[in-house]
């Protein structure tokens, strides 16, 4: 068993004109081997960074001189290529659960209004190019973005209601509430939609769509889904 | 749904207190009509049935609908409200109407209305106004101007006093003829008032005396009819000339 110790430093602000103002403090750590069959968490010590390079899931810590992981998983050690003039082995974190999906700008995604404003709507993205989140994401509807043609005459209200499934084009990362997602293309819009009576609607053209059971149109912004 | 309790012909019910749960209309025995739903009706595949309590009433040939009175005031479109001014944001001032939602008033919906000359409202202003938009989902809009653009009496209400009522006595303050109340206070006293559909009323005149007698009376009328009204203004109106 080997033991390593290390040595934090933490460097105190200069305030008074006390002339110590570092303070060190000894950590003893344990390292098992170099095949770890122990799971990892983010910010424990893996290893030295004079015997390892930082691979997938493992980053050098600010000091320079150790590797650390920083995602939740196995360490897999896989030996330097040979002829490489460096001859670190490369600590990786391995296995650690697939994260669901993240919309990323460019990506399709389907959400479920939840709030429809005068200017905008809000939306719950609950699925990324067809993979389901893991956590909730926000994104937000603008009415420029509903669709391509006299975006100033958007009515919000005759576009979307609570409840709508849309399918949506993120255009951004938006701010820090919520991303910014589009419409604004015939293969996307309203896909699924309940009317006020409660039954599903039919879309019978792309701004409005019926429902079965009494027979009462409806406005929506309709994707065109072949 | 109880087949004895539903009602074959259409005019069963008019003008009859209906409950939640009522069939007031079949439309299986009714072909080739186009009936129209006001507030208070619903489709349920073949029939129409009731959602809120109230007397149902209908409007000929075709337009039925459930009168109700309730202290909440459901916003719709072409109703002048009494509003209170709660905020002040860039673009337009949150205004409450006694509704499940702000409203929203723009600042620029006021007879000649630029940036230029935005009102001042403070918080707590009394404010006179016509709802422009109004769907269960977003925040109803307000405007202050008629729909051609004229002021036309909306706006701030400066003194007097304001009371709150159900919405069904607001609604038959407002009917006309002229509700038998107001015909006879209007005799010898001279006020105005300001009747809101959202259950809030204001009254001014030119003493204070006048304002509360005009105030407890409409109050008082809710649940008498006409020759009551009139009896009951009268009493109070023999009241002030004694002092």
């Amino acid at each position: 068993m080997h033991v390593r110790r290390e040595v934090i430093h933490i460097h105190l602000p200069r305030r008074s004109t006390s002339k110590c103002d570092m303070v060190g403090m000894v950590i003893e750590r344990d390292s098992v081997g170099e095949e770890g069959d122990d799971v990892v968490t983010p910010g424990e010590f893996l290893g030295e960074a004079t015997e390892f390079i930082a691979g997938k899931g493992a980053y050098v810590s600010p000091n320079g001189r150790s590797v650390r992981a920083c995602l939740t998983g196995r360490r897999k050690v896989t030996a330097a290529p040979p002829g490489s003039h460096d001859n670190r082995s490369t600590i990786e974190i391995v296995g650690h659960k697939a994260h669901g999906a993240v919309p990323q700008p460019g990506s399709i995604v389907i959400a479920r209004v939840t709030k429809v404003m005068a200017r905008n709507a809000s939306a719950d993205i609950m699925c990324v190019d067809s993979k389901a989140v893991k956590e909730k994401f926000s994104g937000i509807i603008r009415q420029q973005d509903v669709r391509a043609t006299e975006i100033d005459k958007v009515d919000m209200y005759q576009s979307f209601r609570p409840g709508d499934i849309v399918r949506a084009l993120v255009l951004s990362l938006g701010d820090a509430r919520a991303y910014y997602l589009s419409t604004a293309k015939n293969e996307l819009g309203v896909v699924s939609a309940q009317s006020i009576s409660g039954g599903t609607m039919v879309p019978i053209s792309w701004t409005e769509m019926q429902c079965p059971l009494t027979g009462q149109i409806e406005q929506r912004k309709v994707a065109k889904v072949d | 749904m109880d087949v004895d309790t539903r009602n074959m012909t259409p005019t069963n019910l008019i003008d009859k207190i209906v409950v939640p749960g009522d069939v007031v209309l079949d439309l299986t025995k009714m072909e080739n009509q186009t009936i129209k739903l006001g507030s208070g009706l619903r489709q349920d595949c073949d029939c129409i049935s009731v959602l809120q309590a109230g007397k149902l009433r209908l409007s000929k040939p075709n337009k039925y609908w459930v009168e109700s009175s309730q202290k909440r005031y459901v916003p719709s479109l072409e109703d002048t409200v009494l509003g209170i001014v709660v905020e002040h944001r860039s673009d337009n001032f949150l205004v409450d109407i006694k509704a499940p939602n702000l409203a929203f008033l723009p600042v620029l919906a006021f007879e000649g209305g630029t940036r230029r000359n935005i009102p001042k409202f403070e918080t707590g202003t009394l404010i006179y106004a016509r709802v422009v938009k109004a769907n269960g989902i977003m925040n109803p809009e307000l405007s202050c101007t008629d729909a051609s653009g004229k002021a036309a009496e909306f706006g701030q209400l400066k003194n007097g006093y304001m009371f709150e009522t159900s919405t069904g006595l607001a609604r038959m303050l407002l009917s006309s003829p002229t509700c038998p109340v107001l015909e006879a206070l209007g005799k010898k006293i001279s006020f105005e008032t300001a009747v809101g559909f959202n259950g809030r009323v204001w009254v001014n005149a030119s003493s204070p005396d006048d304002v509360i007698l005009v105030s407890n009376a409409i109050m008082r009328s809710e649940f008498l009819s006409g020759t009551q009204q009139r009896i009951m203004a009268e009493k109070l109106l023999q009241r002030l000339e004694k002092v």
